[in-house]
């Protein structure tokens, strides 16, 4: 085959992986045998960001083992209030969940706005949550869905949404380990708004919102930014200046998300400086916070 | 006329839609050697050593060309001062200083990383304020930094200020922007017995020719350029940028060659549009008269001369707009700095000039009270108005009858609908008007002709068809329709009967660029004035044939100090109103519907006039709102288009009216003047001043991007606030 890369970037041409040993396994243990025993192996699930990264060849896997051979693994489960979302389910089925979109709203949109057709066609949750970018829409709705995060590996153990994403394309997730499943309960006032990236429509400042309403009074609420620092984090001041709002009270609201990135280290770059993502994160916030006040 | 005026379809269009239409990319064969380039990635050194060995070692590398290799290493449109492969210094990130030809393009690109280049860096001048700073590093050893300093001086503008009510003072920058054509560069090239043939994309065959010849020392007419089919151009493939290299791959070792850039090569590898900083001063009286004009204009060229000189020129002759200003002072100079080169794009240096004399017309406006409408009227040019370069303008003087055309049609369409009430919502919804001015053809002098042959099909009694030819460059744009139904007008022939030979520098006459929006004025009068002459030769009994060079009406070169001197032959006349909706908390703003109206003479072929309009207009939506190219010491930092934000079909205006003004010109064909630029010209004054109406606040930066305008709208803000402030104290 023959490239049609380019001299530019000296480390690759862009366009054509290094050499790799190819995996499609029937089970999850199957899975992590594979995934023990290969040479520098790595997951593949939908591929969206794996695989732009080894043409690049910023990832280098000597071993690919595809989950995509192990269907159980995506689906979307309800009982009673308690959610159970395979971490195969690509983001398209999540988008098109109209029973999502009113239980879990945050979700739904976060599934919604991601990419473009053919990403959310491909990419799933489970990967792009292993992933980890800092300006990924799911870490901060996992964050304020209080998430679960179920690991199989030697032995399965549950992770916390908050232990779970610990920096930039890095997560609590061992060597040999699997992330099968993610749980939260149900978020029937919630809400996921970002300013995004024009072409990548990834987050320049994304909120996700989950309240806990009586009547028409916020009492409760988780509210998580992403795009702005390493990991998503909670915005614990305005979360306490939520409590005892009224959803309808706008300036309330808006006085409550100011301070949004409050002692953060806010990450500038050519696409929007330091100080334009710090004054959005108050905006994008109050608006999440608007919308996740009515039933959707 | 049947054929002049209609909306004839475009017979390439299909093609084009299906993909049957062959671009350069397309023409590479199997067994052809390919070429790839090694750039200097630095924005200013010493080239101490090449070590070709590792990339000659590869198997299946056959050459490593360098500086060595090129017989005269130079080129440029005007200066030939920048070299093919540079042989001593590199003075920008895109310079490139090796080629490596290889059985395939993996090869050779593989190759091309092989190749080790020592350089010493040299300091870099990397902003035009750098460049001109005393004592700045010298991008070229042997001359200035300034490329051109041109003077405008008209009246007395010191004088003129004295007499002015409210004087107001501005500052615009504005940013490059990339031609993002589709069809990247790409070129075969090899010898046909005595000739070297190259086939690629560009503006003009015989230009193209010219430089190529000289850097292989060969008679011209043993350089053959034939062009593929071009996927737009917009001033980017005016200057030589790849094809001259495949030529010299296939040149030095007489063998087929191929080479295609991918985007990322495209981008640092070519030129752009010229960075301004525009600093003015203007005057007005109460009723809204302009008084005088203080303009200084500094560009920034980048590393080599390109048409520098002639963008500078334009944007100082169009500093005041479409106005006539009884006092004005220009200054305009263009800098060499080691960022990538600054060159020709649509509109060539009259958006930037635009963007700043717009926004001064409509705020002085607000400074009088007056309606910015009213103080266009009051100040737009009239039949026989004198230009700031001191004689009159070009007859057909229509800017006014384009602008009340334009209000018409905003007052028509754009009765404001009432804002929404709820006083959380952050989208506010404003209103601008701005004019235009720019010439159709070369400028200052430069010789300026076009040439076609039509050679007629004919018995005694009847003409049955014609074969036109003429070295017109068919950018998309539609040319060779266009001069088609030109030759089958004047012929009375049927389209189908009209051949045309266009895109073969041994077969086709030179007809100059496909540039300037010039190509149906100029082109289109070669193609009626030789089918006329044709006609009369057949009348007379001679051959029926005739080869014609039409030369307009003359220009002349500005003096440097006092620019005195005629710059053009035609102006298109343009007026645009638009309306934005910005959200105030974000900054994020949209342009909700466009009335584009232009001047065109003559729309030769109506639909492709409409098109034209609604193309550019997408390319001035980027360069108002979205096209931000920033550079750190050179290096330019959006080489992707998943970082450099072309707009969409999501960032189009849901509405954009195209309205077309015929008062023709007297020279153009059937009165055809030109419209390929000229709704980049007010565009992105028109969106400052609708910004404005919408927030109060003023955006003097280009492009206007969601940051810009939140900082514009908050310092406007904390200013109200403060003058508030101060009258309560």
């Amino acid at each position: 085959m023959e490239s049609d890369g380019s001299t530019f970037e000296r480390e690759g041409d862009g366009m054509i992986p290094t050499t790799f040993n190819y995996f499609r396994p029937h089970s999850i243990e199957e899975a992590l045998l594979l995934l023990r025993q290969g040479e520098a192996a790595k997951i593949l699930a939908g591929g969206q960001s794996l695989i732009p990264m080894m043409k690049l060849r910023v990832a280098e896997p000597k071993t690919l083992i595809d989950l995509q051979g192990v269907p159980e693994l995506a689906h979307v489960t309800w009982a009673g209030g308690h959610c159970t979302v395979g971490s195969l389910t690509s983001h398209a089925t999540l988008a098109a969940d109209a029973d999502l979109r009113q239980k879990a709203g945050a979700l739904w949109d976060a599934a919604n706005g991601l990419g473009d057709p053919q990403v959310r066609n491909l990419g799933t949750i489970g990967g792009a949550c292993a992933h980890a970018d800092p300006s990924g829409d799911y870490p901060a709705v996992m964050l304020a869905l209080d998430a679960c995060f179920i690991v199989a590996g030697e032995k399965t153990r549950e992770v916390a949404a908050a232990e779970f994403f610990k920096g930039t394309f890095e997560t609590a997730l061992g060597a040999g380990e699997i992330l099968t499943k993610i749980t939260f309960d149900a978020a029937p006032r919630s809400a996921y708004v970002k300013l995004e990236h024009a072409a990548s429509h990834y987050a320049l400042v994304g909120v996700a919102v989950v309240l806990v309403m009586s009547r028409d009074t916020i009492e409760d609420a988780r509210i998580a930014i992403t795009g702005l620092a390493d990991v998503p984090f909670r915005a614990s001041g305005v979360e306490r200046s939520l409590r005892g709002v009224k959803g309808n009270n706008v300036a309330a609201i808006k006085s409550a998300c100011a301070g949004a990135a409050a002692g953060q280290d806010v990450r500038g770059d050519i696409q929007a400086s330091s100080a334009y993502r710090t004054a959005m994160a108050d905006i994008v916030a109050a608006r999440a916070v608007r919308v996740a006040t009515d039933p959707r | 006329m049947k054929i002049i005026g209609a909306s004839v379809p475009r017979p390439d269009a299909l093609d084009k839609v299906t993909g049957a239409a062959r671009y350069p990319a397309d023409l590479v064969k199997a067994g052809m050697l390919h070429a790839a380039a090694v750039f200097a990635h630095r924005a200013h050194a010493r080239i101490l050593n090449i070590e070709a060995s590792g990339a000659r070692a590869l198997p299946g590398v056959h050459a490593v060309l360098t500086a060595a290799d090129v017989p005269y290493n130079r080129f440029g449109l005007i200066v030939a001062d920048q070299a093919l492969l540079c042989e001593d210094v590199v003075r920008f990130y895109g310079d490139r200083v090796a080629l490596v030809v290889a059985d395939s393009a993996a090869i050779a690109r593989d190759g091309a990383a092989r190749v080790n280049v020592s350089y010493e860096d040299l300091p870099a001048v990397t902003s035009a304020q750098a460049a001109l700073a005393p004592g700045a590093q010298r991008v070229h050893a042997d001359r200035s930094n300034v490329l051109l300093h041109q003077k405008i001086r008209k009246g007395d503008v010191a004088a003129g200020f004295l007499q002015a009510d409210v004087i107001l003072e501005g500052k615009f920058t504005t940013g490059w922007q990339e031609h993002a054509y589709l069809q990247p560069d790409a070129g075969i090239s090899y010898w046909e017995g005595e000739k070297l043939v190259l086939e690629t994309a560009g503006q003009w065959l015989h230009e193209d020719r010219r430089q190529i010849a000289a850097m292989f020392e060969m008679p011209e007419e043993n350089v053959v350029i034939r062009y593929a089919k071009i996927g737009g151009a917009f001033g980017g493939r005016e200057d030589l940028s790849l094809p001259p290299l495949v030529a010299l791959a296939a040149w030095k070792l007489r063998r087929p060659v191929a080479m295609v850039w991918n985007r990322e090569e495209s981008i640092i590898g070519h030129h752009k549009r010229h960075p301004f900083t525009i600093t003015t001063k203007w005057g007005a009286k109460r009723d809204g008269t302009i008084v005088a004009a203080e303009i200084e204009s500094i560009a920034d060229g980048g590393a080599y001369a390109s048409t520098s000189v002639e963008v500078l020129k334009c944007a100082s002759i169009f500093a005041c707009g479409p106005y006539s200003i009884p006092n004005v002072a220009t200054d305009g100079i263009v800098v060499y700095t080691n960022n990538v080169p600054s060159g020709a794009f649509r509109g060539f240096g009259t958006p930037q000039a635009h963007f700043a004399a717009e926004s001064m017309v409509t705020r002085l406006a607000h400074a009088l009270g007056l309606d910015p409408a009213d103080v266009r009227r009051k100040n737009l040019y009239k039949e026989g108005d004198i230009e700031t370069t001191g004689h009159p303008l070009p007859p057909g003087v229509s800017v006014r009858a384009v602008f009340e055309r334009c209000l018409e049609e905003k007052a028509a369409r754009f009765a404001l609908p009432a804002r929404r009430p709820e006083p959380a919502n952050s989208l506010r919804r404003g209103i601008g008007i701005a004019c235009g001015i720019k010439n159709v053809g070369y400028s200052f002098g430069f010789p300026e002709q076009a040439t076609a042959t039509v050679e007629l099909d004919a018995t005694p009694a009847e003409i049955r068809g014609a074969i036109v030819r003429v070295g017109a460059a068919e950018v998309g744009q539609g040319a060779h329709l266009v001069l088609r139904q030109i030759a089958a007008e004047t012929l009375e022939l049927p389209l189908e009967a009209v051949r045309m030979v266009t895109d073969d520098s041994s077969e086709a006459p030179n007809t100059g660029s496909a540039s300037a929006s010039r190509m149906t004025f100029m082109g289109g009068r070669a193609v009626k004035d030789a089918a006329e002459a044709a006609r009369r030769n057949w009348v007379a009994g001679a051959k029926p044939e005739a080869t014609v060079q039409y030369r307009p009406p003359r220009t002349t070169p500005l003096d440097l100090e006092t620019g005195d001197g005629i710059p053009n032959y035609c102006y298109g006349y343009s007026a645009q109103a638009v309306e934005v909706e910005v959200d105030v908390l974000t900054g994020v703003t949209r342009v909700l519907r466009v009335i584009s109206v232009h001047d065109v003479g003559r729309a030769i072929n109506r639909q492709q006039v409409e098109g034209q309009i609604e193309g550019c207009l997408a390319q001035a939506v980027g360069y108002a709102l979205t096209e931000n190219m920033p550079a750190r010491d050179g290096k330019l930092l959006t080489p992707y288009f998943s970082t450099y934000l072309l707009p969409t079909t999501l960032d189009m205006p849901t509405e954009i009216y195209p309205v077309i003004v015929e008062s023709a010109d007297p020279n153009g064909p059937f009165g055809a003047r030109g419209v390929a630029e000229m709704p980049l010209v007010p565009f992105a004054p028109a969106v400052a001043a609708a910004i404005f109406d919408a927030t109060g606040a003023w955006v003097s930066d280009l492009p206007m991007t969601p940051e810009r305008v939140l900082r514009a709208i908050e310092e406007t803000r904390r200013r109200t606030t403060a003058s508030a402030e101060a009258l309560v104290r």
